[in-house]
C-alpha cells in the first residue's frame, strides 16, 4: 500500500461484533438527527444574524450609530429619571401609592421585555427563512447531500406547528435516512411540504385582490380607499408570513415589506414581459366601462403582483418542482369578477 | 432552422455505419495503392471496384432502410407515444436487475419518491404489453423477480436477446388521461463489443488485438494463443483446422481475461464468448493474424480466408443486432460496473475506460430537432451509472461518481456538445445491503452489512452465502485520477496481489431479505433508482 493514510485496508467484521455499531431504523435515525439539527438551528440563527450584520452596514464611521446609541441612552437616563423622580413623589404622598407605582413600573418594564423578545425572536426566524431558501437554492445548484438533508430538516422543525403537515414531515422524515441526493431531497421536500401551503397562500393572494378591486371601484373618497389598500397590504403579507411558517412582529413585519417592495422593484423589470400588456389592455377596457371600475381593476392587478412578491419573500423554498403562480392565476378572472361583482372562479386548484 | 442544425452534426455522408470509418476508407486507401503500385492483374482491380460499389450501396440501403423506419416509427409514435430506452451496459453491469427492477416498480408502484410522476400519483397503472417483435424471446420477468426475492440469487448472465414493452397508464400535468409505452431490450453484454468493429477492417482489428495482448496483464493470459499464432503463415492456403484452433485459442484467451483476477473489458468480438445460437458456425471462426502492415492478403491465403470470415461476421451478426436494437434509441442508460474493475487493479479499470470510450463512440447522440425525430433519431438524455453502489457506504458514492465521470468524460462532453443531457450517478436497481459504521482502533469506519455470496473471500475468509457480515471494503481516493495511475504507483488489485493485500475488496452480496406482505410483494428497495427513472423518462410523463 503506497499512501496507508488515505487507503484504508478493507475489513470484514461480524455483524454481532460489538465494535459494528448498526443504525437504528430509519424514523429513529431521522429523529435523532432531527434533534441535533433542531437543537444547532437556533445557535445557526443568532450566528447568522451576526454574520449578516456585516455586510450589510459596511464600515463607515461610526458617528450615525455612536449618535444614535448615544442618544438612546439619553432618552433611556430620562425616562428612568422621571420614573424614578415619579417613584418617589408618589412614595412622599403615601406609601401605598408608592408600592403600587412600583408594581406597575415592574409590570411595564416586564411587559417591554417580553415584547422585545418576541420581535427579537420574530426577525430571527424571518432570517432564518431567507437563509433557508438560499441555502435550499445552493443546494439545488450542488447537489450536496448533507447541505439537503441539513435543509430539509430544518424545514421539518419549521413547520412542526402547522397540522396539516404532519403526515407529510413523516414522510419527509422517512424519506431523510435514505439515500437520496441533496437537490432531489430539496424538491421532495417542496413536492410534499408546499403544495397545500401554495394553494392557500394563492387563495389568500386572490381575495385580497378582489377585495381590493372591489373597494376602490364602490369607496366614495379616495382617500378611503388608500387606507383600505394599505392596511389589506400589510394584512395581506402578515398572514403569507405566517402561512409559511414565520411569525413577524411589527418589526419583522417593517422589514418583511422592506423585503416586498425591494422584490417588488427587482421584479418589476421582468414582470414587464410577462403581464403588463394584458394590464394594460385590461385595464383599459375596463376603464372605458367605467373610470372607477378601471382604478379597481388596476388597483387589484397591483394587490396580486405584492402578493406574488411577498409569497417569494416569505417562502422558505425556492420554486423548482413547483409551478411559481404567475399573475393570471391569481388574478386571471379578476377583470370578469369586477365586473359581475361577484366572487368568481377560485384560484387555481392544485392537482 | 431545423435544417440547419441538422446539417453540420450530421452530414449526408458521414453516416452511422460509415462515420466510424468503415469500410469505404479501408477499400479507399486499398484502391490507392492499387492505382500506385499497379502490379496487380487488372481482374483485382475491377473486384476492387465491385467491392467499393457494394459497400457504397449496402451502406445507402442501410441508411435508408433506416431513415424509413424512422418515418413509419415517427407516425406510430404520434398516435401512441413511445420510449426506447437503450440499456447499455457491459457483461455484469446488471442490466437484467435493471430491467426487472424498473418492470417490477412501475407495475408494482414501488417507492420512488425522487420520480414525481410516481410519487404524486400520476400514473394510474403500468403494465406488460405483447411486444413489437415476434421472433425475439420475451423478457422473462416473472421468472427474475422469482430468482430475485423467493430463492435470493441474482439472476444468471444473459446468454440471448430478449425485449418487453411495458405501457404506462398516467394523466399528464394538464389533467388528460395518456399512454406512453417503453420498450426495453435486454441482450448478453459481450456483444456490445461488437459494435465498435463496424469501423474497422480485419487488418485495424487484428493489429490492434495483437498490440492490446502484448500488453499489461493480458501478456501471460495470452501465452498459449501466441505459442500457436506464431506456427501460423498468413500467406499459407487457407486451412480450416488451423482457423478453427487459432479461434479456439483467442477465445480462450479472451475468457481468462475476463476472470474475476482481471476483470477486463475490452474482448472483442463478443459472440466468441457468447456465441448465443451461432456456436461452431464460419462466422465464428477467425482470429487475428500475425502479419507485417501495409502487406495485401495473397487469393486463397489463410489471411484472406480470415478477413473474409471476419467482414461475413459484421455483415451477419453485428450489424443486424446494431440496426435492431440500437441505431434508434431515444433515450439511453450506460450501466458500468466499476467496483469489479477496482477489485481487479488499474490495469482492469483502464481497460474499462477504453471498453466504454469505443462503444459510446458508436451511439448517434445529439439534441433532437423535428426533422431528426422524423429520419434519424437520436439519443437526446445519456445517463451513465455505476451499478451495485449498495456495495459501499453512501458516503463514498460522490467519488465514486468521480471515478466514472472521469472515465466517461470523453463521451459525455461529446453527449452535452451535441446538445444532449447527460448525468452520472451511483445506482443500485435492487438494494442488497444496509449500512454500519464499525470502530477500528479510534477510526470509524464506514461499512456495510449484507450476506455475501457462496465462496467469495475477503480477509483471509471464505463465506458461505447464508452467514451476514460487516464489510468495510476500503476508501475510494477524492482525486479519481490515482485509480488510473499504473505501474509503481497505481494501486494493488487482486490481479497483481492476494485478496488480503488488495487496496479494495467489494463483495457480490446475495440480493435482500424481502418479507413477503398480504398484498403480494412488497417493492424492492434500491439506491438513486428514481433519480434515473426521473431524468429517463420524467419529462415524458409530464
Amino acid at each position: 500500500m503506497n499512501s496507508p493514510v488515505e487507503f484504508r485496508r478493507p475489513a470484514a467484521f461480524r455483524p454481532d461484533d460489538p465494535n459494528v455499531v448498526l443504525p437504528a431504523p430509519a424514523e429513529n435515525a431521522a429523529r435523532r438527527r432531527l434533534a441535533t439539527v433542531g437543537a444547532e438551528t437556533e445557535a445557526e440563527a443568532s450566528f447568522e444574524q451576526e454574520g449578516e450584520l456585516v455586510p450589510v452596514r459596511p464600515r463607515k464611521a461610526p458617528w450615525a450609530l455612536l449618535f444614535w446609541a448615544s442618544a438612546g441612552g439619553l432618552v433611556t437616563l430620562g425616562l428612568g429619571l422621571a420614573v424614578a423622580n415619579l417613584l418617589s413623589d408618589l412614595f412622599a404622598r403615601a406609601d401605598s401609592l408608592g408600592y403600587l407605582g412600583v408594581g406597575l413600573a415592574a409590570l411595564a418594564g416586564v411587559a417591554a421585555f417580553t415584547i422585545l423578545l418576541r420581535e427579537a425572536l420574530g426577525l430571527m426566524r424571518l432570517a432564518t427563512i431567507d437563509k433557508l431558501r438560499d441555502r435550499a437554492s445552493e443546494t439545488i445548484v450542488s447537489d450536496d447531500r448533507d447541505a439537503g438533508r441539513a435543509v430539509v430538516s430544518e424545514l421539518i422543525a419549521l413547520t412542526r406547528r402547522t397540522p396539516e403537515l404532519a403526515r407529510a414531515r413523516a414522510r419527509l422524515r422517512f424519506h431523510l435516512g435514505e439515500i437520496i441526493d441533496g437537490r432531489d431531497l430539496v424538491q421532495l421536500a417542496e413536492r410534499e411540504l408546499m403544495p397545500g401551503l401554495d394553494e392557500e397562500a394563492r387563495r389568500l393572494v386572490g381575495n385580497a385582490a378582489k377585495r381590493v378591486s372591489v373597494v376602490t371601484a364602490v369607496s366614495p373618497r379616495a382617500a378611503v380607499d388608500m387606507v383600505f389598500v394599505l392596511i389589506t397590504a400589510l394584512g395581506l403579507v402578515r398572514r403569507l408570513s405566517l402561512l409559511y411558517g414565520g411569525r413577524p412582529g411589527t418589526l419583522g413585519m417593517v422589514r418583511l415589506m422592506r423585503h416586498v417592495v425591494s422584490h417588488l422593484a427587482m421584479t418589476g423589470g421582468m414582470a414587464v414581459t410577462d403581464g403588463l400588456v394584458q394590464q394594460m389592455i385590461g385595464h383599459g377596457l375596463a376603464a372605458k366601462l367605467s373610470a372607477r371600475l378601471g382604478e379597481g381593476v388596476l388597483n387589484g392587478l397591483l394587490t396580486a403582483r405584492l402578493g406574488l412578491a411577498a409569497i417569494e419573500v416569505t417562502r422558505p423554498l425556492p420554486f423548482s418542482a413547483l409551478r411559481q403562480p404567475t399573475i393570471q392565476d391569481l388574478a386571471g378572472g379578476l377583470l370578469r369578477s369586477a365586473e359581475r361583482a361577484d366572487p368568481g372562479p377560485r384560484a387555481a386548484v392544485q392537482d | 432552422m431545423a435544417f440547419t442544425s441538422l446539417a453540420p452534426a450530421r452530414p449526408l455522408s458521414g453516416s452511422l455505419l460509415t462515420r466510424n470509418c468503415p469500410d469505404l476508407a479501408l477499400v479507399r486507401t486499398a484502391g490507392t495503392e492499387y492505382l500506385l503500385t499497379g502490379d496487380l492483374a487488372g481482374s483485382a482491380g475491377s473486384i476492387f471496384i465491385q467491392a467499393l460499389m457494394n459497400l457504397i450501396f449496402s451502406d445507402f440501403f442501410e441508411r435508408t432502410r433506416l431513415a424509413a423506419r424512422a418515418l413509419v416509427d415517427f407516425g406510430e409514435n404520434l398516435f401512441n407515444p413511445t420510449v426506447r430506452l437503450g440499456v447499455t451496459g457491459l457483461s455484469r453491469a446488471g442490466k437484467t436487475v435493471f430491467i426487472t427492477a424498473l418492470v417490477h416498480g412501475l407495475a408494482r408502484g414501488g417507492r420512488f419518491p425522487v420520480f414525481s410522476a410516481l410519487a404524486r400519483g400520476r400514473i394510474a397503472r403500468a403494465h406488460l404489453a405483447p411486444q413489437p417483435d415476434d421472433a425475439v424471446p420475451r423478457f422473462e420477468y416473472e421468472n427474475h423477480v422469482k430468482a430475485l426475492v423467493g430463492e435470493r440469487a441474482w439472476p444468471e448472465s444473459t446468454r440471448q436477446i430478449s425485449e418487453l414493452r411495458l405501457v404506462i397508464e398516467y394523466q399528464s400535468e394538464s389533467g388528460r388521461m395518456r399512454e406512453l409505452t417503453l420498450d426495453l431490450v435486454d441482450y448478453p453484454g459481450e456483444w456490445l463489443l461488437d459494435l465498435p468493429l463496424l469501423g474497422k477492417s480485419y487488418e485495424e482489428w487484428a493489429q490492434e488485438s495483437l498490440a492490446l495482448s502484448r500488453d499489461g496483464p493480458r501478456l501471460h493470459l495470452a501465452e498459449p494463443w501466441h505459442a500457436y499464432l506464431a506456427t501460423l503463415d498468413p500467406y499459407a492456403p487457407a486451412d480450416e483446422q488451423a482457423a478453427m484452433t487459432a479461434a479456439q485459442r483467442y477465445t480462450e484467451y479472451l475468457k481468462a481475461c475476463r476472470d474475476e483476477r482481471y476483470a477486463l473489458s475490452l474482448l472483442p468480438p463478443g459472440r466468441f464468448l457468447m456465441p448465443g445460437d451461432l456456436a461452431g458456425s464460419p462466422a465464428l471462426t477467425f482470429a487475428p493474424l500475425d502479419f507485417e502492415a501495409g502487406g495485401v492478403a495473397p487469393d486463397g491465403s489463410l489471411w484472406a480466408m480470415m478477413r473474409r470470415r471476419y467482414e461475413s461476421y459484421k455483415d451477419v451478426v453485428v450489424r443486424p443486432f446494431f440496426r435492431d436494437h440500437f441505431a434508434q434509441l431515444d433515450r439511453q442508460i450506460v450501466l458500468v460496473d466499476v467496483l469489479a474493475a477496482l477489485n481487479a487493479g488499474p490495469a482492469a479499470v483502464r481497460d474499462l475506460e477504453r471498453a466504454l470510450g469505443s462503444i459510446l463512440g458508436c451511439f448517434e447522440i445529439g439534441r433532437r430537432t423535428w426533422l431528426s425525430t422524423l429520419f434519424a433519431p437520436r439519443v437526446d438524455k445519456m445517463l451513465f451509472a455505476a451499478t451495485k453502489a449498495d456495495h459501499l457506504h453512501h458516503s463514498s458514492h460522490d467519488r465514486l461518481e468521480a471515478i466514472l465521470a472521469r472515465m466517461v468524460a470523453r463521451a459525455a462532453a461529446g453527449a452535452k456538445f451535441a446538445g444532449a443531457a447527460t448525468d452520472v450517478i451511483a445506482l443500485a436497481a435492487v438494494r442488497a445491503t444496509r449500512e454500519a459504521e464499525v470502530r477500528r482502533g479510534g477510526d470509524e469506519l464506514p461499512a456495510i452489512v449484507g450476506v455475501p455470496a457462496a465462496s467469495e473471500q475477503a480477509a483471509g475468509q471464505v463465506f458461505d452465502g447464508e452467514r451476514e457480515i460487516a464489510l468495510f471494503p476500503g476508501d475510494l481516493p477524492a482525486d479519481p485520477e490515482r485509480v488510473f495511475a499504473v505501474g509503481p504507483d497505481g494501486f494493488k488489485g487482486i490481479t497483481g496481489v492476494s485478496h488480503a493485500d488488495a487496496a479494495f475488496r467489494f463483495l457480490r452480496f446475495r440480493p435482500p431479505r424481502i418479507v413477503q406482505a398480504m398484498d403480494g410483494l412488497p417493492s424492492l428497495p434500491h439506491i438513486r433508482f428514481d433519480r434515473a427513472l426521473e431524468f429517463l423518462i420524467g419529462d415524458r410523463l409530464r
